[in-house]
């Protein structure tokens, strides 16, 4: 919201106060400026100037040739304005000045051969008005060289003050000034009304009836006859587009002037217009269409306030007028509303409309009920000044029920246990006075205050304690210097994923984030997806039910700018529905989160030491294996190869006492076609929440081995198909139980084997903890394994 | 015995002189130094000598143990030297090393874990919720009546009427409250959502990190106090803040955190860094807190605007790129 700080100043005293102090305190009051312009800065190095000759341009026809005086040097100045004169005083504008129409530094230039230092300017270039016909030429009794910004009055601050959705009350001049006297402790000067009333009473020329009191608690209405409908005089124009506003004509820019400056917005219409000189205020019909000022047909509903005449809608209630009843230049005889609408009935209907005016606006904040009829005899009082006028006696004032002032209570030693801080009570009634609130009562204790109509955000003694801390200043409550720790059970939720990250990071995998929206035919191949009602895109229009399709773009994304070679990982919800039918609570859905790991290009490229390693299969499993086992190193997980996935193919799962807790495997083409990749992708989905339900057992320290180990290598020529853990198995079944681990350290296929034959090479580890084993029982125990190995899988013994 | 020991002095001192490469000298440490070698053998000699012998002999004998084990040091450290010359000549030292890379986290979840980090030493609790969650939990709860302007302060991706994508990480804090009784002194780290077009300067995702203490001494005082020693920590003990009077629906009075930012070379300004404020009656309440004995204070920060500003990321769609080139900076 802009305002105007010599518009406000007419409210309160501010004199002796610096404009940054202003801005500084008003913003800790909870009022943010967020920007401040200084009109004069628009005119910075631009003065009054003298057009001391005009000669036509020797090169161009529409050209014309000026020499300026700024009272001190002359200038060449090229102008193109046909109304450009000798002896005119002018705004001049030199160079370095910038020219607010469109922010151009001026420079010396040569215009078509001709030197020009300088520029006249029009109106439109200074943001003076929509004239660019001519340049504008300024009274002559305006003395040279005066800076441009004096002889245009431009003495004005404007600041661009940010209201949070709370303060309605702040939404004016007014509210603002009245935050400053209570900051300040001054008093708020309210403009007085005299206005010359006539004999004829409003309530003689218009009748009110609300049919809906809930929505409508109250209406005033006031008559002026035989207005002119005029432009509006300088001070007003001035006063409306220092924020802003396009002045349109005397009777349209009282009323916004009077919303501006006290909040209460007015609608003025053609009273000749209203049938019957009736206003009704009722729900519309369902289905009424309705033509609105700005020339747009409506729709309504049957919740939607509107206010009728005695036979048709005229105005949608607090948010805009209707073209049937607009003041116009013909208009003689005017009805003024100011009305108290119910704010959710007001917020609902422009929300329905997607229609926010500066009316609705404040009314579905909530307008002050008490200062209706205030605004209305203002409005006229205005009105009258402007352009003469009957204003008829008193107001028409439809008010049913009588809406009674808030009390509350505030306790002051509930105040110090919220703040921390003890205010002085006496300063605490200042604040409270000077903000509106009437004490009713007090002692050492609490006061009572009545809670004033224009604060509807204000009921409870903790809204008092607000008020009276930013008025305060938040500043001037001292920070503790320690706090005690509390000792109830210490939680991290976070913890296991941390954790995972970490391994992650180890086995030099980078995290991703990736967007959590999806367009609708990828988030469906990847399950059931949920639907977002008002999604910003169709791109984005379903939540993920995977996480492969984000991981799959990001390698995209990468392979396009030549990065091939990836190992990314992502920790993130995915989003599933359950039954297909409408969420209706918690059952409905399913949230879990899930941890994608995916290699693509090569694992290692060829270093001077190591030739090339391609990612595949064994450097996914290897990198699953090993993060399982560094998180989780006492939990065994079992994998099952060559399952059916529909995203993988040599795909496995990652299980746990029959429970599946993830999959992974090579991603199909078809798949990773989808996202423009043809290069080979493996990836592995773990499910972290039911990774998270898993059981750690306990760890517990095992003794050193003392005694030493006995190793044995071997190696069969077996067929092609045979499984290595296939061969493993056998092996540990036919040893005893000295036998501890077996390791399969190399795989060898040549035509010299055979057809259909490899040869796998073990090395068998035996120990006892509590004994030097004997060589020949070691020796037992592997020629049983070998035998039984040859046995089972016709195999033939390569070497020992 | 004494000549004994003087001989074995001489021997030494010849065998060493001929040493010429390490076998030699391992063979020279078997001979005289090792367990069984001859010098030990004399002091195994010594022990059988009588009482007046070891009085005289016991001195140059521990000399010569010293002696001889002082050459042999010697003697190998000026080997070493000139092997390693010798050797350094024939490796390219400066070849790269056999490395293996080292992943990053993302550097949302770097600020995530500072953040964490410094709560965690203030006695804060971590705790997580559902990013699919309740209009109830999201807003009624938290005080945004319906058909209140204060809902269009965060647009929103609804699912359905009562369900959306929360858009702060508040309902956690309604979840806490109503599982657990205070004193409750915890953060909520996590994803949150925003209804609004995707641009250099604004996403549909974010991440916040919001706090939430309830106890029966909980100040205003204590507020400001706790998120003045978190900013110090976080962003130097210098940095200069403010704070100044917000609106937010779950807390009253509320309040606004500003540091002064001022970029190397340029134009500094105040800029919004966190919300914050005691936790609204109408919030306890609504979870079961008696509001009377309890206070509470909130607080809650946007990750992301934090930092792309302390490592000057100009465009927010960068972090969620996946972009490696982007990744590899972190």
């Amino acid at each position: 919201m802009k305002i105007s700080l010599q518009w406000l100043i007419d409210y309160v005293d501010l004199k002796d106060i610096s404009i940054n102090e202003i801005i500084d305190k008003i913003t800790f009051a909870g009022l943010e400026v967020e920007e401040v312009v200084v009109q004069s800065d628009k005119y910075n190095n631009m003065v009054v100037g003298l057009v001391k000759e005009v000669k036509k341009h020797p090169n161009a026809d529409k050209l014309s040739l000026c020499v300026v005086s700024d009272g001190e040097s002359d200038y060449s100045v090229v102008c193109g304005a046909q109304n450009v004169a000798q002896d005119q005083k002018i705004a001049f504008a030199k160079v370095g000045s910038i020219i607010p129409s469109n922010g151009m530094k001026l420079e010396k230039v040569k215009i078509r051969g001709e030197v020009s230092t300088g520029m006249i300017c029009s109106e439109f270039e200074l943001e003076l008005g929509d004239n660019h016909e001519g340049i504008l030429v300024l009274d002559e009794k305006l003395k040279i060289g005066t800076p441009l910004a004096d002889a245009l009055g431009a003495d004005d601050v404007i600041l661009e003050v940010a209201i949070t959705p709370n303060r309605c009350d702040a939404l004016s001049h007014i509210g603002i000034a009245r935050d400053l006297a209570a900051i300040f402790n001054r008093k708020i000067k309210f403009p007085e009304i005299q206005i010359n009333e006539s004999k004829k009473k409003s309530e003689d020329f218009a009748k009110v009836f609300i049919e809906d009191s809930v929505n409508c608690p109250r209406y005033v209405g006031k008559v002026v006859l035989d207005v002119k409908i005029l432009e509006s005089p300088d001070w007003l124009k001035k006063k409306l587009k220092s924020i802003g506003l396009r002045p349109i004509n005397n009777v349209v820019d009282v009323t916004n002037f009077v919303l501006h400056e006290i909040g209460q917005p007015l609608h003025a219409f053609d009273l000749d217009k209203l049938h019957d000189n009736k206003i009704v205020v009722k729900c519309a019909n369902e289905s009424e269409k309705f033509s609105t000022l700005d020339s747009k047909d409506r729709e309504l509903t049957s919740t939607d306030l509107m206010i009728c005449d005695g036979e048709k809608s005229v105005a949608i209630a607090g948010i805009m007028g209707g073209e049937n009843s607009e003041v116009t230049f013909t208009t003689k005889n005017i009805l003024i509303e100011s009305a108290f609408f119910n704010p959710s009935s007001i917020r609902r209907t422009a929300k329905r409309l997607g229609l926010s005016t500066d009316a609705s606006y404040r009314f579905e904040r909530g307008t002050d009920y008490d200062i209706t009829a205030w605004a209305a005899r203002r409005a006229a009082q205005l009105i009258q000044m402007t352009s003469g006028g009957e204003i008829l006696y008193g107001e028409i004032d439809a008010y049913p029920n009588k809406i009674e002032k808030r009390k509350t209570i505030l306790r002051f030693s509930r105040l110090m246990k919220v703040l921390g801080y003890s205010i002085p009570e006496s300063t605490v009634e200042n604040i409270l006075t000077n903000l509106g609130f009437e004490i009713i009562s007090k002692n050492n204790e609490q006061i009572e205050l009545v809670i004033p109509s224009f604060r509807h955000d204000i009921e409870r003694e903790i809204d008092i304690i607000e008020e009276v801390a930013r008025i305060y200043g938040f500043e001037k409550i001292p920070n503790v210097q320690k706090i005690s720790v509390t000792l109830e059970e210490k939680v991290d939720q976070s913890y296991f994923c941390d954790n995972l990250k970490n391994a992650m990071n180890s086995l030099s995998f980078y995290e991703l984030v990736t967007n959590s929206l999806l367009n609708e035919t990828i988030s469906e191949k990847f399950g059931k997806p949920i639907k977002m009602l008002n999604p910003q895109s169709s791109e984005m229009s379903h939540l993920r039910t995977s996480l492969l399709p984000g991981m799959l773009q990001a390698i995209s994304n990468n392979i396009k700018v030549n990065e091939k070679n990836l190992r990314f990982f992502e920790i993130g919800k995915v989003f599933e529905l359950i039954h297909e039918k409408e969420i209706e609570s918690f059952e409905d859905f399913k949230e879990s989160e899930i941890l994608l790991i995916a290699i693509t290009g090569y694992e290692i490229q060829s270093e001077w030491y190591e030739k090339d390693i391609a990612s595949d299969f064994f450097g996914l499993k290897g990198n699953v294996y090993a993060l399982l086992n560094k998180s989780f190193p006492s939990i065994k997980f079992e994998l099952t190869y060559n399952i059916n996935h529909v995203n993988y193919e040599e795909a496995f799962t990652i299980m746990h006492n029959n429970k599946i807790i993830g999959y992974g495997g090579k991603v199909k083409m078809s798949v990773a076609n989808l996202f423009d990749v043809s290069q080979e992708i493996f990836a592995c989905e773990i499910n972290i929440d039911e990774l998270k339900k898993i059981e750690q057992p306990d760890r517990k320290f095992k003794d050193l081995l003392k005694f030493p180990k006995m190793v044995r290598d071997l190696a069969f020529v077996l067929d092609t198909e045979v499984e290595s853990d296939k061969v493993i198995e056998v092996i540990k079944t036919a040893s005893s139980n000295l036998l501890h681990q077996i390791k399969l350290f190399d795989i060898f296929q040549s035509d010299s084997l055979g057809k259909d034959k490899k040869s796998l090479a073990f090395q068998l580890e035996y120990f006892d903890e509590t004994r030097t084993l004997k060589e020949d029982e070691v020796d037992k125990d592997f020629r049983n394994a070998i035998k039984e190995v040859e046995k089972t899988f016709k195999a033939q013994l390569r070497g020992i | 015995m004494v000549e004994k020991i003087s001989e074995t002095r001489k021997s030494f001192d010849e065998a060493l002189s001929k040493v010429t490469n390490p076998q030699s000298l391992e063979e020279l440490r078997l001979k005289f130094l090792s367990k069984k070698g001859i010098v030990n053998q004399l002091f195994e000699d010594f022990k059988l000598t009588s009482k007046e012998e070891k009085k005289l002999i016991g001195q140059i004998l521990n000399d010569l143990k010293t002696y001889t084990q002082s050459k042999f040091n010697e003697f190998i450290q000026k080997l070493e030297k000139e092997y390693t010359v010798k050797k350094a000549a024939s490796i390219d030292l400066t070849l790269p090393g056999k490395q293996k890379e080292i992943g990053s986290k993302h550097i949302i979840t770097q600020t995530l874990d500072e953040i964490k980090n410094i709560f965690k030493g203030l006695g804060f609790s971590i705790y997580e919720g559902p990013e699919l969650e309740s209009d109830y939990n999201n807003f009624e709860a938290l005080n945004f009546p319906t058909d209140h302007p204060a809902r269009d302060m965060q647009d929103t991706f609804f699912i359905n009427q009562n369900f959306l994508l929360r858009t702060h990480t508040s309902p956690v804090q309604i979840r806490l409250m109503k599982e657990k009784k205070p004193p409750i002194r915890a953060i909520m780290p996590g994803k949150v959502f925003r209804n609004e077009a995707v641009s250099a300067k604004s996403y549909c995702l974010f991440h916040q990190v919001e706090g939430l203490y309830v106890d029966t001494d909980v100040t205003f005082a204590e507020l400001k106090g706790t998120l003045v020693a978190f900013i110090k920590q976080y962003f130097g003990s210098e940095i200069k803040y403010r704070f100044r009077a917000s609106f937010f629906p779950f807390t009253e009075p509320s309040a606004e955190m500003d540091i002064w930012w001022q970029p190397k070379g340029k134009e500094g300004r105040w800029m919004e860094i966190l919300g914050c404020g005691m936790v609204d009656p109408n919030v306890l309440i609504n979870v079961g807190i008696d509001p009377e004995k309890y206070v509470g204070y909130a607080f809650g920060m946007g990750i992301e605007r934090t930092t792309m500003r302390k490592y000057g990321i100009d465009d927010i769609r960068l972090l969620f790129d996946s972009d490696i080139r982007f990744l590899k900076q972190f």
